[in-house]
């Protein structure tokens, strides 16, 4: 049953104003009215709706932030904000946000208590648990950045925890792999000077980051030849040259495809491979077989359009590319998507692109500073055992540092896992199986949750602990290499909103003196920040006036040495070798299968452009685009619709092998007729976002089941087949 | 996604006026009834908004700019966008548009107006005088493209972010769009700009044109005829 705010109160016992609700409404009238004749300050931040934290400059009116603008000396804004970071500032005056610390005193109550409550409590009882069971029963979560990873690694490290983890299983963890293993890292693909890219469900326009955005729409000015592969036709596949639709889950038989015509006319760069990549034989072996007259019964796209693809991005190299895209495709959406971005990785070695203009580059990020080790000595990084199975060869042995929060969860449920602590993350919901990661959630006996908004994961954490928004604290300096790069940091916009709320740091600092562990915190903000800053001609009071700046970086153009083991490009892996994976890219299905029952579909979901995940529907702004554009249904294709006599704007019933939804449908022609999509930004199932109910509906995550790729670990988003019943 | 309006009757008397009144560039303005500033408006060179459709990715970063920009109520927004898809399954076309006002020379909405809330503002875009407005509505009536949203105590459409263009900044849709689609300046150099745009989008859009003929304070670079994407 849907808890709505109201029931929750009730059944908390607590009166309206114990969570810190704000009964207090704010007249809007009268400060606009006030506001028109007050004076405008500006100072510079960084955005804080999605993970690219991109600059800005926030305008404060009346003591109230009013606007922001992109900042154009940061290496991902250019001077660019997109409707998230207008519509994200909302957050700051959110009347539902966290205001003191709570404590659970039941299955849904809450109780607000003292910070020093709060704090000591957590010390003795996370100290019980590294007493009892060890380090290697404790992990923390988090979207990394800047502040996040320096204070929690040293914290943990601290106390021996070595499992810190991230969202990337749910995100890019399968595409970071595949590239480690073959190219030693993610390049920065070239969009700007290329002549074709092969886009594989990336979607600029839905998954924005504001400076890739610029390079495609210098592309799509351009003369630049863009062809899209994607289920449906996304933002970027509709403005683009070509949209080239494929079964969801089947890219690789056509990567491999196009590699088989790429080698057999010779199209490929000979020199690139003899001379800069090994187990070349071994891969030209491998895909001789994968005929594009196999792949288009895998694919459903045509042999010839595969030939065609093939032969534009042999005939355009080394100014041609196929795009190692993000989450779309290969991220963490199916068990073979370490091994499509391994085959991206291997087509684009094919066509001798890597350093090169056009092609993809490993863009240098800048340096900084850091703490002197003598005066403020960092922890060692322990050697304990990860909770998440991470480098051990018989659980995840190629999974990389970013950890497996779906799988502790497991182990939480079996009682080999205690402890865990996230900050600004919200694994509960943006994994996959919303049952699993609560039980396991509920099943720890300590977890802490900092944040500002109670969202799923708060909601069955044990402490939730305020922090003030990020117009409220100044952070760490940060350093964002590309084709511009800057070092960034956040300043402190406005004062605290609400007194009881505190910056992560500040936070971590006074859990450490609990923990008896301050000695590793003895330093301020500041001190970091002017280590950070040693290598550059400014100081950190003049820095914080301009917030952030770019840095001249020069693009290692020509490089061929790769930071793989062999320093080549790798078309055969001794790791995988070594590990029982397969040493050189193969095919291999999806989960799901090729060919589907009858009546089965396959599901896709995806961004839109003005949500980040589910963090955003509670934000009235942009609440009110998904109400205007009707936007958040399942997408399914004309023709089928009209078999089953479903009209547009039609209830359906959705059916997986989790559960049953139902949700309304959008009829359109740009879908492939096997698919049905569904944007992912809905299905909030906490009860403090009011505006989100309104467009509340099914969110991806509760039709996948629990599962996780034997590679890199990852979430398999996708991996599911649906069913759908006219209501 | 937002349904095509029906053409309606007095967008094509507004259009049939204007062309018969021998409307070029930069001789709009002569209808002014809001005194007040008619000799203000005379002083301002006019501006445009060149906006390239064809590349253009709905993200609305533009919209929420806009909202924050005017602090005005989420459910009012200055810009949208109309939109159809073309074509069946696979070969589906897209097309769309920015639905916003157009800043018409010798906007009827001016003289309509009982209260003398609308003016020829900075850049000589239509600009509306919030406190006067008394939301009666006769804008819309005689708008030819059925832009102004009528609230409760106001009307709501786009000024070109006249309190921007006062500090010679640029306005703040065009200062956040992530896909470079938006481009503000003289009217004359957006004019040369878009027609040579809509030449190069020829190769790939056979009826790509710019909506320009009246000299908007809006040019819409289009990937479609103006009809298809309800506009005459």
């Amino acid at each position: 049953m849907k808890l709505t705010r109201r029931s929750f109160l009730k059944k908390s016992g607590l009166a309206a104003g114990a969570l810190g609700l704000s009964l207090q409404t704010f007249d809007f009238e009268d400060w606009s009215a006030r506001a028109q004749e007050a004076e405008v300050e500006k100072f510079p931040t960084q955005c804080n709706t999605c993970g690219t934290q991109c600059g800005a400059w926030a305008y404060v009116k009346n003591g109230r932030v009013w606007k922001v603008e992109g900042h154009e000396e940061h290496a991902r804004s250019l001077g660019k904000l997109c409707a998230r970071s207008h519509g994200g500032l909302r957050w700051v005056y959110d009347p539902d946000r966290i205001k003191q610390p709570l404590k659970r005193v039941g299955e849904k109550e809450f109780e607000p208590i003292s910070w020093e409550q709060a704090l000591t409590e957590i010390a003795d009882k996370l100290d019980d648990i590294l007493t009892e069971y060890g380090p290697g029963y404790v992990a923390y979560g988090h979207y990394p950045r800047a502040t996040g990873n320096f204070y929690s690694e040293r914290l943990m490290y601290a106390l021996g925890v070595s499992t810190l983890c991230t969202h990337a299983t749910s995100c890019n963890a399968a595409r970071n792999t595949g590239f480690l293993y073959s190219m030693g890292g993610v390049p920065d693909a070239d969009l700007s000077n290329t002549r074709y890219a092969l886009m594989i469900g990336r979607n600029h326009g839905g998954g924005i980051r504001t400076d890739q955005m610029k390079k495609m729409s210098e592309a799509l000015a351009g003369d630049a030849k863009i062809v899209c592969v994607d289920p449906r036709q996304n933002n970027i596949a509709r403005i683009a040259d070509d949209w080239v639709p494929i079964k969801p889950g089947t890219d690789l038989a056509m990567v491999l495809a196009i590699s088989n015509v790429i080698i057999e006319e010779e199209l490929y760069d000979k020199e690139f491979v003899e001379e800069h990549a090994v187990g070349f034989e071994q891969f030209a072996d491998r895909v001789e077989r994968v005929r594009p007259e196999w792949a288009e019964q895998v694919t459903d796209i045509p042999a010839d359009k595969i030939k065609e693809m093939a032969r534009e991005l042999g005939e355009n190299r080394p100014r041609s590319l196929v795009h190692p895209s993000w989450g779309g495709a290969f991220g963490a959406l199916y068990a073979n998507s370490e091994e499509t971005a391994r085959a991206v990785a291997c087509l684009n070695a094919l066509l001798g692109n890597i350093n090169e203009e056009g092609g993809l580059i490993f863009h240098p990020t800048p340096e900084l500073g850091s703490l002197d080790e003598d005066q403020y000595p960092a922890p060692e990084e322990p050697d304990t055992r990860r909770a998440d199975g991470v480098g051990v060869r018989d659980e995840y042995p190629l999974a990389g540092s970013f950890g497996l929060p779906h799988y502790l969860m497991e182990k939480a449920q079996e009682g080999e896992f205690k402890s865990m602590f996230i900050r600004h993350h919200n694994p509960v919901r943006n994994f996959p199986d919303y049952e699993h990661m609560a039980e396991g959630f509920r099943s720890l006996d300590l977890s802490v949750v900092f944040e500002i908004n109670m969202t799923e994961t708060a909601m069955l954490a044990d402490y939730v602990l305020p922090e003030c928004s990020f117009m409220e604290r100044e952070e760490l300096i940060e350093a964002s290499g590309g084709p511009h790069a800057s070092i960034s940091m956040r300043t402190q916009v406005i004062p605290k909103v609400y007194e009881e709320t505190k910056s992560f740091d500040e936070i971590i600092v006074e859990l450490a003196e609990k923990l008896d562990v301050g000695e590793y915190f003895n330093f301020t903000l500041d001190d970091v920040n002017r280590a950070r800053l040693e290598p550059y001609d400014i100081t950190l009071e003049e820095f914080k006036e301009i917030g952030s700046m770019m840095v001249d970086m020069e693009a290692p153009l020509g490089e061929k040495e790769l930071n793989t083991r062999s320093g080549d490009f790798e078309f055969y892996s001794e790791i995988y070798d070594h590990v029982g994976r397969p040493g050189v890219v193969g095919w291999q299905p999806p989960a799901i299968g090729v060919n589907l029952e009858e009546d089965e579909f396959r599901f896709a979901t995806g961004k839109e452009g003005f949500h980040s995940h589910t963090a955003t529907a509670n934000i009235p702004s942009l609440a009110q685009i998904t109400k205007d554009y009707d936007s958040n249904r399942l997408w399914i294709n004309t023709s089928v619709a009209e078999e089953r006599g479903i009209e547009d704007g039609d209830r359906v019933k959705l059916k997986s092998p989790v559960t049953t939804e139902e949700v309304r449908v959008k009829v359109t022609e740009q879908i492939h007729p096997e698919t049905v999509f569904m944007p992912s930004g809905y299905g909030n199932k906490t009860p403090f976002y009011e505006t989100a109910e309104e467009i509340d509906t099914v969110n991806p995550n509760d039709l996948v089941p629990y599962q996780t790729s034997n590679i890199a670990g990852h979430s398999m988003r996708q991996e599911t087949t649906v069913k759908i019943e006219k209501v | 996604m937002r349904e095509n309006k029906e053409d309606n009757q007095s967008r094509r008397n507004f259009l049939k006026k204007t062309a018969a009144a021998g409307l070029t560039a930069l001789t709009a303005g002569t209808a002014l009834s809001g005194d007040k500033l008619l000799a203000e408006s005379n002083d301002t060179a006019k501006k445009a908004i060149l906006m390239d459709n064809s590349l253009c990715v709905e993200c609305q970063a533009c919209r929420v700019a806009c909202q924050n920009e005017h602090e005005i109520d989420v459910e009012y927004s200055f810009i949208k966008f109309l939109s159809r898809e073309k074509g069946e399954y696979p070969d589906v076309e897209y097309r769309l548009r920015r639905d916003s006002c157009m800043h018409c020379p010798d906007a009827p909405c001016i003289s309509a107006c009982p209260v003398d809330a609308l003016y020829e503002g900075e850049g000589q875009f239509t600009t509306i005088d919030a406190e006067e407005c008394i939301a009666c509505g006769r804008c819309l009536e005689v708008c030819p493209f059925e832009v102004p949203e009528i609230g409760e105590d106001r009307m709501y459409k786009c000024d070109a972010c006249q309190h921007l263009l006062a500090e010679d900044k640029e306005p703040a849709c065009v200062n956040t769009c992530i896909s470079y689609a938006l481009q503000f300046g003289d009217f004359e150099d957006m004019l040369e700009a878009g027609r040579e745009r809509v030449d190069q989008l020829k190769e790939s859009y056979p009826e790509a044109n710019l909506y320009a003929s009246y000299d908007f304070g809006l040019l819409l670079i289009l990937t479609d005829t103006p009809s298809e994407l309800n506009l005459v």
